[in-house]
């Protein structure tokens, strides 16, 4: 298990490097320093710079360095904590990072808190008698639901709840601080539309697990068919749905820009839009790396997971 | 000369404009701008005008403010959704955004207001001499900065100073006031030596090396804010200003929180600009597409901006619509060394073909003004319209036999969208009625950080300009010769010299005939589709009161209250 972790964790370190060096690269090219100096001076301005006061800009801003250099500078920097600069928000990358890691965990500890028990409990229950009306009732509900892309969701939900009825706020951008009822829409939205597909998973899970040898021995034996389901089907059906959960961490770190962007949530997947978009590359790098950690880290717990759930599965 | 009231002498063309305005050649509200122009209070415009001042103070002050609402409470946030910009140095924004976010606290020497009549505000007056290159301003007594310290010349010539610096990189330099105060030494720009002049504490004296008509107009551009003459960068570390607000909190990206100035150095502080009614101004950060909403849902009182494609959304909420008539723009522009945009013939035929009075209302059903392909808009005070021009299908097609294309051509615009999604429509309104002359036009559209980066260079670009308060301010800096924004390439000895000569005379009648020989000119290069000048649309809450809506998005929130 040990020799896993350290295998796992070498990899993360790799893919740190190689995704941050090919990042520097792409942002050292000419045009990309053309378009942070156009978001920083404006497109008007830019054009009317003569070469030699472009040149000032980029020596100011520190990028008329080769991009090895600060490579070095930047890996340097980040042994010691610091992971730069924001040219967009103006501030220390790390608090501003932090602050928007706290807000999307947050954000993914009540998807999670309710996403996970409303996901198991109709999974358990639609698998438990494959083709039973319940069954097909929770499969088309699940489908139903996670194919609706999450913009759609969030414009719905934000009509019918914000604007038509009243209820709740139409944004999450917590202009009067942390406020749980601009936290619903998007959290609904994202429970929406992730729900139904653990719920897939695990009623595929259980409704295997439920024609099993073992189960079908467990009822002939006359052992009462709740304790059937509780004691020996639930835990061998949740191992499957246990990865799937784990690796939706992944997900809900930076696969919610939609829904960030949407309700104005200041959050980890926002923050990485909008620094690719200006181009703030410091930014960028810092949250893949991120990234990088959360995915490697999410893969480490669910393997740890998997051994706890399922003793006869040992890793080399 | 000019002078601050009417009992004073007076510059000579305040009284021709006035006998202009006595014989009818000259409409009231037009010689108000012309009069505040030469430096006559607004107040005494308006008296002179023999007209009621509805709109502006007319106390002794001399404000450029709108008058106090009698039934105006106090107290109270405003909540403003808007894009939240870095703010270091004001002499480098670049964005309207991040100089509303300082305008309560850093003022201006003048002040366009929302009728585009431009007033003294720092400044107590000015004056012009009859060749327009010298201005001497006298700037307003009692003014105090936050840190108790009285503003004086020495301010202004620091301001000066710093925005010629060739090391600080403002784009105040390309001002047409403050390029006439710079020379180029070994391939740098600096400021001529005797360009400013301080007479004494409050009168400051600008020599220029060319005539310039819009010195004050320039004062109200979003870079030219007056800072401290101790101001060091960034200004969220010290902020300090003459306004009745003060930062005191900016979060880029989050809020920006301006709170109303009680104290200067110990002692009450006592704002020169007479009563305000908001205890605090709040901007915070919502992007462009997201402020209808979030005004929707009450978060904030009042929005930027919102575009046109939203204005069915914003029927359907309570609230105000505000709206601007604007010099605002798409420029549709060829440039004239790129083939095959390198014939007129071409470059003609493709203006012909399209109809501009049909995209205007297709695009901006309400409100705004139909283009006529020169970059003078109705609400210039100069303006004055040529002959009208309607589309000419089978022309269009003749002209480009002519120039060799006679089974049609292809061409590709790149289309950035940076003012919004509508340039897109304007585009492909132009697509469709091109066909009908056998001109295909590619519409290419890309990111609108990438179109900034090409705007000079692709051969046919659709450029949204900002609007300006005098006609010949946009023709000066995009079709001169030469000029950095010179978008077109455009290059023509005859508009030149006209435009010198327009931007020569301060009598606004005058100046007509001479900008509309410019603009005919430049109508005729057909190096420009401009079908529309755009309205801009914004929305308060009905709570709010006297929010003004500005042709170029400044926010001017002095005589704003909540109720």
């Amino acid at each position: 298990m040990l020799k896993l972790i350290l295998r796992r964790l070498a990899q993360m370190v790799l893919i740190m490097a190689v995704s941050s060096l090919l990042l520097f690269a792409i942002f050292d090219t000419p045009e990309f320093k053309k378009r942070l100096a156009v978001q920083e001076l404006g497109g008007f301005a830019v054009s009317a710079l003569t070469e030699d006061s472009y040149q000032s800009w980029l020596a100011k801003r520190g990028l008329d360095v080769p991009f090895h250099e600060r490579y070095v500078n930047w890996v340097g920097n980040i042994l010691t904590g610091d992971f730069g600069f924001s040219f967009e928000k103006n501030r220390p990358v790390g608090p501003l990072l932090a602050d928007r890691l706290v807000n999307t965990g947050i954000l993914a500890f009540f998807v999670f808190a309710l996403m996970i028990p409303l996901s198991l409990v109709l999974g358990v229950l639609a698998g438990m008698k494959e083709g039973s009306v319940q069954d097909r009732t929770i499969s088309f509900v699940s489908v139903f639901t996670t194919s609706i892309p999450e913009i759609a969701s969030a414009i719905l939900l934000t009509v019918i709840f914000a604007l038509g009825l009243g209820w709740l706020p139409v944004k999450s951008a917590m202009i009067g601080g942390f406020s749980f009822r601009e936290l619903v829409l998007p959290v609904l939205t994202l429970v929406i539309y992730d729900f139904g597909y653990v719920a897939r998973m695990t009623r595929a899970s259980m409704a295997e697990v439920m024609t099993s040898q073992y189960i079908r021995t467990a009822i002939l034996k006359g052992i009462p068919y709740r304790r059937v389901v509780m004691k020996h089907a639930l835990r061998n059906a949740l191992i499957a749905p246990f990865t799937l959960i784990v690796l939706q961490l992944n997900w809900l770190l930076s696969g919610v820009v939609v829904v960030e962007v949407f309700f104005e949530y200041d959050g980890f997947g926002k923050l990485l839009l909008e620094a690719a978009l200006f181009p703030d590359v410091e930014v960028v790098q810092a949250c893949t790396l991120v990234a990088v950690a959360v995915a490697v880290v999410s893969q480490i717990i669910s393997d740890i997971g998997y051994t706890f759930l399922n003793p006869r599965i040992r890793f080399a | 000369m000019s002078n601050k009231d009417t009992s004073n002498t007076l510059h000579p063309k305040v009284a021709d404009a006035r006998c202009q305005m006595e014989s009818g050649k000259l409409n009231r509200r037009e010689f108000v701008r012309f009069a505040a122009l030469l430096g006559v209070g607004a107040g005494a415009a308006y008296a002179m005008a023999g007209l009621p001042n509805p709109a502006v103070a007319q106390d002794a002050a001399n404000l450029p403010f709108p008058a106090d609402d009698p039934d105006a409470k106090a107290g109270g946030i405003l909540k403003v959704a808007m894009q939240v910009q870095k703010i270091d140095d004001p002499a480098t924004f670049s964005w309207t955004q991040a100089s509303n976010q300082a305008r309560h606290m850093l003022e201006h020497l003048a002040m366009t207001g929302p009728d585009n009549v431009t007033r003294p505000m720092l400044a107590e007056r000015w004056e012009a001499s009859d060749d327009l290159k010298t201005w001497t301003f006298y700037l307003r007594k009692g003014v105090k900065w936050h840190n108790g310290d009285d503003f004086t010349t020495e301010d202004v010539k620091f301001n000066f100073e710093r925005w010629t610096d060739p090391d600080l990189g403002s784009s105040n330099v390309g001002l047409s006031s403050i390029s006439a105060m710079v020379e180029e030494v070994d391939g740098k720009k600096r400021l001529i030596d005797g360009a400013i002049e301080v007479v004494d504490d409050h009168t400051i004296r600008f020599h220029l090396a060319k005539p310039v008509l819009s010195f004050p107009e320039d004062m109200y551009n979003y870079p030219t804010a007056i800072v401290h003459r101790g101001f060091r960068a960034p200004l969220d570390d010290s902020p300090n200003g003459t306004g009745a607000y003060r930062i005191a909190e900016n979060v880029v990206g989050d809020r920006c929180i301006l709170k109303r100035v009680t104290e200067a150095d110990g002692q009450p502080f006592e704002y020169w600009g007479g009563k305000v009614y908001l205890d605090e101004i709040h901007y915070y950060n919502f992007d462009a597409d997201n402020q209808l909403t979030a005004f929707a849902g009450q978060s904030v009182d009042a929005i930027y901006d919102f575009g046109v494609e939203q204005m069915e959304l914003a029927k359907a909420i309570d609230g105000q619509i505000i709206s601007a008539r604007t010099a605002q723009s798409l420029c549709c522009r060829m440039r004239v060394d790129a083939e095959p945009f390198t014939d007129v013939r071409v470059r003609k035929a493709i203006a012909m073909a399209v109809d501009n009075s049909l995209i205007k209302p297709l695009v901006y059903p309400e409100g705004g003004d139909v283009g006529e392909n020169y970059h003078v808009a109705p609400v210039h005070p100069d303006y004055q319209a040529l002959p009208p021009i309607s589309r000419d299908v089978e022309g269009a097609k003749a002209l480009l036999a002519e120039a060799g294309y006679p089974d049609g051509l292809e061409v590709t615009i790149d289309v950035g969208n940076t003012d919004g999604p509508w340039h897109q429509t304007v585009a492909e309104a132009m697509r469709d009625q091109l066909k009908d002359a056998g001109i295909t036009l590619n519409i290419n559209v890309i990111p609108a950080s990438k179109y900034w980066e090409i705007w000079t260079q692709t051969p046919f670009g659709a450029t949204a300009w900002t609007h300006r308060p005098l006609g010949t301010m946009v023709m000066s800096l995009g079709y001169r010769t030469g000029v950095p924004w010179n978008e077109s390439g455009f290059s023509s000895a005859e508009f030149d010299a006209a435009l010198d000569e327009a931007e020569a005379t301060l009598d606004v009648e005058a100046r007509k005939p001479l900008l509309a020989k410019a603009s005919k000119i430049l109508q005729d290069s057909g190096v420009v589709v401009l079908p529309i000048w755009r309205p801009i649309y914004c929305m308060a809450s009905n709570s709010v009161h006297g929010y003004p809506a500005h042709p170029t998005q400044y926010h001017q929130f002095n005589k704003v209250w909540m109720g």
